[in-house]
């Protein structure tokens, strides 16, 4: 491919990868997408749900033949203890009729692959089983890029990464620090085959209505993370995660904490007696606002996970923002291949653009997350045993009277933990879930 | 239905089609007792040490997380696999 040259380069198929090439594709520009997998969505994998908003933006007609599993019309929040939960849920029908939340279990095998056939029918090259490894070089600028493979230098004008969480090429420039453990979190999943009407019984839902099951506290054997059961057409996936500087304190392997979620008396009963499909396992870059990656500079931009850009709160977005920020490094793409210009300055229209976009936003609103969570162990350990005895004891009916019961109670809470200690907890939990 | 738990047996569900050269090693002179302090960690179990205590990398395991260079960037050298070989996600 030496004599070809390419107004963009993009390296990696993923959504955020996707979007920039679909945006610049259809603007006109020659672009090429470089994916390491067998096709686009073999190495991805995230939890469960695909926020369309950004996706409906740019293909309106999406519904018409995405692949999406089902439509997510309910999502439940506990608390897990020990041996039990302390929950609550909401289900809208409204969103079963207008799909108005934007948010679809998916895939990622067969939705990335979809997406990716879309990049191509509107003019893009894509090209798979190919891992870029480095950047050219051509009077101290990046010129292009190196694929691992024979005849592999590729030449472009602006390289969009779009290489995911472990950003090896971000970090050449770099762009951004290794990824720190405190703030990263691995996690593990499963899909486990069920047919469609014990899904449907099991989570309370009907048709094509999908679940999102999200679970903190003692999730995790005590480490810093959450699990998860989502609900695809008739598989599910369920997971866990935690911090990897959490799970080595703990001295825990990713594959028993699962073990022990799917064990637990909360989640056993959601998950049993199906047919386990796929174990796989994923990094999250769950640093936020203070991690995010310098996004822009001499031909080149960087995008989704690679950036660092996931909402690490109780919403748990990721795909759409790697969408949003794809389809912003698209858009300045464009303006530069305007102007023939692809200097950092010119390409700081990224930053400008990211400065006011909703993933930006969100990140900063939220931007004390992954530390409160690292400096709020209880809240994965301690206060969940000390909840689940509290609420426990307050709904055993056993004779003693509830004035006597409630005194007793709060004495006890009391001598357990400071209350000022807990007060605060709750507080700063507050402000950096929701 | 047969529930499979070990990591073994989970790795078993999964597609793999593994290059002629491993893309992890252990860096030359690190200590090889990071297996057994950091790389207990790894989700596909890919490190472990020998009775003599060299580590062994069963690369052709590895689900390309990267969690193993995150947790020992000191120890552990990692690449991508080869295009196209590796792990398969069917579901993902």
């Amino acid at each position: 491919m030496a004599d070809e040259k390419f107004d963009a380069i993009v390296v990696g198929g993923g959504p955020a990868g996707l979007t920039a090439a679909y945006v610049m594709a259809k603007a006109g520009m020659q672009v090429i997408v470089v994916e390491r997998g067998d096709y686009c969505g073999a190495k991805n994998v995230f939890g469960g749900i695909f926020f369309t908003n950004v996706l409906k933006e740019i293909m309106p007609d999406f519904l018409k033949d995405a692949p999406v599993e089902r439509n997510v019309t309910k999502r439940r929040f506990a608390l897990l203890t020990p041996d039990g939960e302390m929950g609550g849920d909401f289900k809208f029908d409204k969103f079963n009729k207008d799909f108005s939340n934007n948010s679809f279990t998916v895939l990622r095998s067969k939705f990335d692959k979809w997406m990716s056939d879309k990049v191509e029918a509107a003019g893009a090259m894509i090209i798979t089983g190919v891992v870029v490894d480095d950047f050219l070089m051509k009077d101290g600028k990046i010129a292009g890029v190196k694929a691992r493979m024979d005849d592999g230098d590729l030449y472009g004008d602006v390289i969009v990464l779009a290489d995911g969480v472990n950003s090896l090429l971000a970090k050449k420039l770099n762009f951004h620090k290794e990824l720190d453990p405190a703030s990263t979190i691995i996690g593990v999943k499963e899909v486990i085959a069920l047919s469609e009407e014990r899904i449907r019984d099991r989570f309370g839902l009907t048709g094509n209505e999908g679940a999102a099951y999200e679970y903190f506290g003692y999730a995790a054997k005590g480490a810093i993370g959450s699990g998860f059961i989502y609900t695809n057409k008739d598989t599910i996936s369920v997971g866990v995660g935690a911090t990897i500087k959490s799970m080595l304190e703990h001295k825990l392997n990713p594959n028993d904490v699962l073990e022990a979620f799917k064990n637990h008396p909360t989640v056993a009963p959601l998950v049993r007696d199906g047919e386990q499909k796929e174990y796989s396992a994923h990094l999250i870059p769950d640093g936020g606002y203070k991690k995010l990656s310098k996004m822009s500079g001499d031909h080149v931009m960087v995008v989704g996970d690679a950036a660092g850009f996931v909402n690490a709160t109780l919403f748990h977005e990721g795909t759409n923002l790697a969408m949003e920020t794809g389809k912003l490094a698209g858009e300045t793409a464009i303006e530069a291949f305007k102007k023939k210009d692809y200097s950092a300055v010119s390409l700081s229209l990224f930053d400008t653009k990211i400065k006011n976009s909703f993933p930006m936003k969100d990140l900063k609103q939220f931007k004390n997350t992954a530390e409160t969570l690292e400096h709020s162990p209880k809240m994965f350990e301690k206060y969940p045993v000390l909840f689940g005895d509290l609420v426990s004891e307050l709904f055993t009916v056993d004779g003693e009277p509830k004035w006597n019961k409630e005194k007793r109670l709060i004495g006890k809470l009391l001598t357990s933990e400071n209350p000022f200690s807990l007060l605060k907890t709750m507080m700063d939990m507050r402000r950096v879930i929701i | 239905m047969k529930q499979f738990t070990s990591m073994e047996d989970k790795l078993g569900l999964d597609k793999f089609k593994a290059f002629e050269k491993t893309h992890l090693s252990i860096k030359p002179g690190a200590d090889p007792m990071v297996v057994e302090h950091k790389l207990f960690i790894c989700p596909a179990k890919v490190y472990e040490l020998s009775d003599k205590g060299v580590p062994i990398v069963s690369y052709e395991n590895c689900l390309e997380c990267g969690t193993c260079r995150v947790a020992a960037p000191e120890e552990v050298e990692w690449a991508y696999p080869q295009g196209g070989y590796g792990v398969t996600f069917k579901f993902g």
